[in-house]
């Protein structure tokens, strides 16, 4: 009966090390009292081939061995939520972004793709897997090991013993618009708004006697775009402080101001806007290399600009659709 | 329109059904002495078929919840593992059957109810 043996010596594999020889000896003396059994109706014994349909019978010797091994696993389904959902948030939080920064990048810094595609593209390529892989290790890793030990700890720590209805999160509605956030940004509009006002009226930018900054003559669209710009959304974060949800037309408006600060941004990021600098202790050659290291900069973070720009631009549009469905109903 | 429910989704509803009952024709059964084929038998003669899978997996865990004892022994030139309900299985068995009874009759009397709102 080789072919018992082996099928034997296979289930034994997969068994805890502890009871492997016990639960064998009992697996084994019921294979051979159904083949006595069958033997004895027959009067004559199994061919090797009625053995196989036997065995073939009793499901493939790993998955009977799986049957006495106890259900484990790393996180229960208490944490299971909460850990796919923190690692979502990694993943579009920062996994996203930086694969369409460096798209961004390889598709309209012409310095950028010379500098990755030197070798080949597919070194390219390798090097953004690679730092990809690095940063998930860097926190997969970790916040695995963290909710292993919640998991074990669950009991002894008494994590869900005490607990309050009235300490659970708010129910929360998309379409709400925290007042405290309003607030906030109508304080940090009107302070920028004034700061412009006074700082960055004209092409040169005066801090006392210790920074002097010449700006090119665009510099005078960005002046009174943003500064439109800040009272629009002043005014509108003030609209929301007093209705705290979207509405179709509040949203389009936030559409608007994004898309328009976004272009701004994104033209001013490749205008190389600066056309000098002065400051104490700086020597007019640094000062030349400086702002020409500042536009340079700018110009090559022009990509960046465009991606967060399409980013936010996405975001907003998403917000009206969503709206889209509930227009007429509760919203002012 | 009532939709046919699939046979996968059967089958798992099925067993869940079953996973509760096996457990109480167990120990009902191993109230008299058996090893493993022959309960095996014994619940299959009697219209309960459990493949040993899942019997084996099961008369091990009874027997760490202190439910059923076993031993080995020599019979007929094989060594079998013979089970055998222990004290305290008997009294889970008379509560289990106790709860067995009340759901037996629940449900009866739901199904009684809904079957004479709807003549």
């Amino acid at each position: 009966m080789e072919l018992i043996e082996r099928y034997l010596e296979v289930v034994k594999f997969g068994l805890p090390k502890r009871q492997r020889d016990d639960i064998i000896a009992e697996l084994s003396g019921d294979i051979y009292a159904q083949i006595e059994e069958r033997e004895t109706a027959l009067g004559r014994k199994l061919t090797e081939v009625e053995v196989e349909e036997i065995l073939k019978q009793r499901g493939h010797p790993l998955l009977v061995a799986n049957r006495f091994m106890p259900q484990e696993s790393l996180i229960g389904p208490v944490f299971f939520p909460i850990y796919r959902f923190v690692l979502k948030i990694f993943a579009f939080g920062y996994l996203l972004p930086a694969t369409l920064v460096w798209i961004g990048l390889m598709t309209f810094s012409a310095t950028y793709r010379m500098e990755q595609t030197h070798v080949s593209w597919f070194h390219a390529f390798a090097s953004l897997f690679s730092y990809l892989w690095f940063a998930f290790c860097l926190v997969v890793v970790p916040l695995t090991i963290a909710f292993v030990v919640l998991e074990r700890q669950q009991t002894r720590l008494h994590l869900f013993d005490r607990w309050n209805p009235r300490k659970l999160p708010p129910v929360r509605n998309p379409n709400a618009i925290p007042r405290s956030s309003s607030a906030f940004e109508v304080a940090a509009n009107l302070i920028f708004f004034v700061w412009w006002a006074v700082y960055a009226h004209s092409l040169e930018m005066r801090f006392g006697s210790v920074l002097h900054i010449s700006f090119q003559p665009q510099w005078l669209w960005f002046f009174w775009g943003y500064l439109a710009l800040s009272l629009g959304n002043a005014a509108l974060s003030a609209t929301n402080l007093l209705l705290p949800f979207w509405s179709v037309s509040r949203a389009k408006l936030r559409l608007f101001y994004d898309g328009v600060g976004a272009a701004l941004f994104c033209w001013l990021m490749q205008a190389n806007i600066l056309d000098g600098i002065t400051a104490k202790n700086l020597s007019a050659e640094k000062a030349i290399s400086l702002t020409q290291a500042i536009n340079h900069w700018m110009t090559t973070l022009f990509p960046a600009a465009i991606v967060i720009g399409l980013v936010v631009i996405a975001t907003g549009i998403y917000r009206i659709v969503r709206l889209k469905p509930a227009e007429g109903h509760s919203l002012p | 329109m009532v939709m046919p429910m699939n046979s996968e989704a059967f089958d798992n509803l099925r067993l869940e059904l079953r996973r509760g009952c096996l457990v109480l024709a167990v120990l009902a059964a191993l109230r008299s002495e058996q090893y493993g084929y022959t309960l095996r038998k014994t619940l299959s003669e009697h219209g309960l078929e459990i493949d040993e899978g899942t019997l084996y997996p099961l008369l091990r865990r009874l027997e760490t919840q202190g439910l059923l004892n076993s031993e080995w022994r020599e019979e007929e030139k094989r060594k079998k593992r013979f089970y055998l309900l222990s004290a305290s299985g008997a009294l889970v068995l008379d509560q289990l059957l106790a709860e067995w009874r009340n759901l037996d009759s629940s449900i009866y009397t739901i199904l009684k109810e809904q079957s004479h709102g709807t003549n």
